[in-house]
């Protein structure tokens, strides 16, 4: 008789138990997630942004059904290339954030932030040679960013990159910039409203559209 | 009772499990530390990066067995068992290197590839359109490089002592027949295919692969480009014409047509010309192309080019300018090429292909009528892949058939001449890496022809060795065979190949968007057509050697990229009608080609120069007892053009050759009989006009408003 109640509460230990561990377990990811979301966002050197990346790729390894992890590994890769000088080696990190898109797209298609970044690819690209690579990509990255802003109107992220772009070729051809402008406003108005229910949610972006706000008076 | 079970139960759960440290360093295979490598758990997030010195330490709560990676770009990962039991682990860890394209050695010998995609290319494919006096003709362009020598009455691409017809032209691996635009007699002729079409040109002027066959000097093989994601349409306004493009793009493909027309006419009437020309050319161009991709890596490319020009002029006697030849030219060209190329499995790809070229010549002279056809197929499946990490494989199989025929009436009676030419051809070549730093190559094609029915054999190696991180030596070596031409083939169909043994040294270095180049050759000519009393035979031969030097720098001045190349070419060749041993008139000692181009931002434009000296080149003056003894002046042009950017989808092209118009004379003809002085009358072969002006507006109507044909230019 004795044996016979223990029994529910085996079992009840044991579900608890198993809660326990699956809530420790997201518990564990989001917590990881964080601190290095965190290091990638102060990161100030290309090693920094290296490490970053290098744990985002072991937490991408072991929980191969989040995108998040893949997302900020891109992220941190296009940060090394926008502070690489060489050419070749600028490609190289685009070349290896791209893979990180697309494994984020195997996981997440249609998700507007990882549509976004893999625009943000394109722009970086047109700067290791805007001669050649302008004609290309520039209009690559536009289109991506109408599509990264078609699933997701209110993804501040995609409007401000759209709207940095247009402000760039405004300026090249020494056309009116209003409406990169007002792209960027209504950036600013989705920075401030927008709110995702996911704590590993992108938070950049907000300064580079303040930065350009100042220029567009 | 129950309630101690519960606790210990609980607290079984959450007990601390005692930590292991794991640390070490990581070592490449010459015991050098390898910094910044990610080394952890599998399926953990335990783990760390290594430091600039490769060492690494980490602890993990992780018990039991577990797998150690370690993982780094440009090494084979790491992977080993290791067991936690909370004792710390001391390992060292050996990093293999991997061959990596983007590390490994390339061979450049004889070898210019231009991509837009990788950076570490010499030439790209951008280029071919801004480059000066090109006038967006990719033969043009190329002339700049070191290799090619200038013939500006014959537009076409020379290397290396080899005349015109000794350079083919691949599109995605298939074989071009006639590749350049009729032209009249010494005008120089254009390239049929546009530089937009391509992503990639790989340009060489000796040594190359044993997949390339039939071409005896030079190779020009143009990658064209996979589907666009976007739908436009394209209009062009120029000087001599206009055209019509549009592209539709839908996910995974794209489908284009262009319409082009050319005439010559207005601005021949507005600018005197050289040629007496009752109808100036015009031409009708019809391009189209289809993209799929199909499966996850396939892609299916088909692309036609069809084109009708015309022509009629009157050639004038040189004894008697009054006396007049009428002349007319009708050119049928139909060419249509369709490609597959997908991926196997793991790293073995599969491409194969079908071309077709049709060409039709109708030539209206004086009183003769004569009709001349070409009609060639190239088929080929090729499979490439690694067989080890260090060992690269690509093998195929080709089959080229030809029909040839012309006939119709000449001085009178009526004649009919031809041939048709089964060539099957089969490649092996391998690429061997010792290490990323030194590349061997080796290969050898076959092939059987049903005209001579003999079955040949061509080894072709080549190797690379890098010194430093920027420079590198090539040596390369071959032989090479090319059919006759067509001229003697169709009157004896039992002529052997002409042949050519290619060797060459290059030293080449890169670094920080500045390139030095310098190669030196030597290239001995054997079977070549030579005619000894009235018979044709290959009893020909000859030889080129040459140094070439390359300098471009992208880097040192704001907005400038400018280039300098400089050949000396050594040639001589005892064929065709030659008294003995003599260089040829298509060849000069001396070339250089000086292009810059300036981006100036305030007036979004892009300025372009390009200055080209050709030292002179012989001819034979039948008035001098010297065979081939008398030289041209040299040739000096001074090109520039100008594109403008108003809008992002408008451009303004402009663009003259030979600015300070000087009067360059690529030879003299001379009279069929002795006038009164016991002399032959001469006539110099001047270009058609001392300069070219063209004008284009080109726009460019899309969904978003920022793409242009920049690229087109």
């Amino acid at each position: 008789m004795k044996q016979l109640t223990i029994i529910p509460i085996l079992i009840a230990v044991l579900f608890f138990a198993l809660i326990k561990t699956a809530f420790a377990n997201d518990g564990k990811y989001v917590e990881a997630m964080k601190k290095n979301i965190d290091a990638v966002y102060k990161a100030a050197t290309i090693d920094e942004l290296q490490a970053a990346v290098n744990a985002f790729q072991r937490i991408a390894d072991a929980e191969k059904t989040k995108w998040e992890p893949n997302y900020y590994a891109a992220f941190g890769s296009i940060l090394m290339a926008t502070r690489e000088k060489d050419g070749a080696k600028k490609d190289a990190h685009l070349d290896r954030a791209m893979e990180f898109v697309k494994k984020c797209k195997e996981i997440a298609p249609e998700d507007s932030e990882v549509i976004t970044l893999e625009g943000f690819i394109y722009t970086i690209r047109v700067t290791v040679d805007p001669a050649t690579r302008g004609p290309q990509f520039a209009g690559l990255a536009m289109q991506t960013y109408g599509k990264a802003i078609a699933l997701n109107p209110e993804n501040p992220r995609a409007l401000s990159m759209l709207a940095q772009m247009q402000y760039g070729t405004a300026q090249f051809f020494g056309s009116s910039t209003a409406e990169a402008c007002a792209t960027l406003d209504k950036s600013l108005e989705k920075f401030a409203t927008y709110k995702s229910d996911n704590p590993l949610a992108p938070m950049w972006g907000k300064k580079g559209a303040e930065d350009l706000k100042s220029q567009c008076k | 009772m129950q309630q101690t079970l519960l606790l210990i139960l609980i607290t079984s759960f959450s007990t601390a499990l005692a930590q292991t440290t794991i640390s070490g360093k990581v070592l490449d295979q010459s015991n050098q530390p390898v910094p910044m490598a990610n080394v952890f758990l599998k399926d953990t997030y335990d783990g760390t990066t290594a430091d600039e010195n490769g060492n690494f330490s980490f602890t993990t709560e992780e018990k039991g067995d577990h797998i150690l990676i370690v993982r780094l770009i440009g090494f084979k990962e790491s992977v080993q068992s290791v067991t936690l039991s909370g004792r710390p682990l001391a390992i060292n860890i050996e990093m293999k290197e991997e061959i990596s394209e983007l590390k490994a050695v390339t061979i450049s010998a004889g070898s210019f590839a231009a991509s837009d995609e990788s950076r570490r290319t010499v030439f790209r494919a951008v280029d071919i359109a801004t480059t000066a006096g090109a006038t967006a003709d990719i033969a043009g362009a190329l002339n700049t490089l070191p290799g090619t020598q200038k013939n500006g009455e014959s537009g076409r691409l020379f290397v290396r002592g080899g005349d015109g017809n000794e350079v083919k032209t691949f599109i995605d691996g298939m074989l071009v027949l006639d590749a350049y635009s009729p032209s009249a007699p010494n005008t120089p002729s254009r390239g049929r295919f546009l530089p937009f079409m391509f992503k990639g040109t790989s340009f060489s002027t000796g040594g190359y692969s044993a997949e390339f066959g039939q071409a005896l000097s030079s190779t020009l093989a143009l990658d064209s480009k996979d589907e666009t994601t976007q739908s436009r349409t394209d209009f062009g306004l120029l000087s001599v014409g206009g055209d019509v493009a549009h592209t539709q793009a839908w996910k995974g493909g794209s489908v284009a047509g262009k319409v082009q027309y050319t005439n010559l006419t207005p601005y021949m009437g507005l600018i005197n010309q050289e040629i007496d020309w009752i109808a100036a050319p015009v031409s009708w161009e019809g391009i189209g192309s289809f993209r799929q991709r199909v499966n996850k890596n396939g892609i299916v490319k088909v692309y036609g080019n069809f084109n009708r020009s015309e022509f009629s002029l009157n050639n004038h006697d040189i004894d008697d300018p009054s006396l007049t030849q009428y002349f007319k030219l009708t050119n049928d060209y139909n060419y249509i090429n369709a490609s597959y190329k997908d991926v196997l499995k793991g790293d073995w790809m599969i491409r194969g292909g079908v071309a077709y070229t049709s060409l039709r010549n109708k030539y209206d002279i004086g009183n003769d009528l004569i009709n001349e056809s070409e009609k060639g197929a190239h088929t080929k499946v090729a499979v490439e892949g690694s067989v080890t990490d260090h060992m690269e494989l690509k093998a195929g199989v080709e089959l080229f058939t030809r029909e040839f025929s012309q006939g119709g009436t000449q001085e009178g009676s009526p004649f009919s001449l031809g041939f048709d030419e089964i060539i099957t051809a089969g490649f092996v070549e391998t690429d061997l890496y010792a290490s990323n730093n030194f590349v061997t190559r080796a290969g050898v094609r076959v092939e059987q022809n049903s005209l001579t029915e003999k079955v040949t054999a061509d080894p072709r190696m080549s190797l690379a060795y890098k010194v430093g991180n920027n420079g590198q030596f090539s040596l390369a070596w071959g032989k090479f065979r090319q059919t006759v031409k067509n001229e003697w083939l169709r009157l004896n169909t039992s002529l052997q190949a002409e042949k050519a043994d290619h060797y060459i040294l290059n030293y080449q270095r890169i670094e920080n968007n500045k390139t030095f180049r310098v190669e030196t050759y030597y290239k001995k000519y054997d079977n070549l057509i030579k005619i000894e009393n009235g018979v044709v035979t290959n009893n020909g031969y000859g030889y080129a050697q040459g140094l070439e030097l390359f300098w471009r720098d992208n880097e040192s001045v704001d907005n400038l990229d400018y280039w300098i190349s400089y050949s000396f070419l050594d040639t001589k060749r005892n064929y065709l009608n030659f008294a003995h041993e003599a260089a040829p008139g298509f060849s000069s000692k001396h070339n250089l080609s000086i292009v810059a181009k300036y981006f100036v931002v305030k007036l979004k434009s892009q300025l372009g120069t390009t200055f080209s000296y050709t030292s002179g080149r012989p001819y034979n003056n039948p008035n001098e007892t010297k065979f081939n003894g008398s030289k041209t002046p040299s040739y000096q042009d001074l090109s520039f053009n100008w594109s403008y950017l108003p809008k992002p989808y408008l451009i303004v092209y402009f663009s003259c050759t030979n600015l300070l118009g000087r009067d360059n004379i690529f030879g003299y003809e001379y009279g069929s009989t002795l006038n009164e002085q016991g002399m032959y009358n001469s006539r110099a072969i001047r270009q058609s006009a001392p300069r070219f002006l063209f004008l284009g507006i080109f726009l460019t109507l899309s969904k978003d408003k920022s793409v242009n044909q920049l690229p087109t230019l």
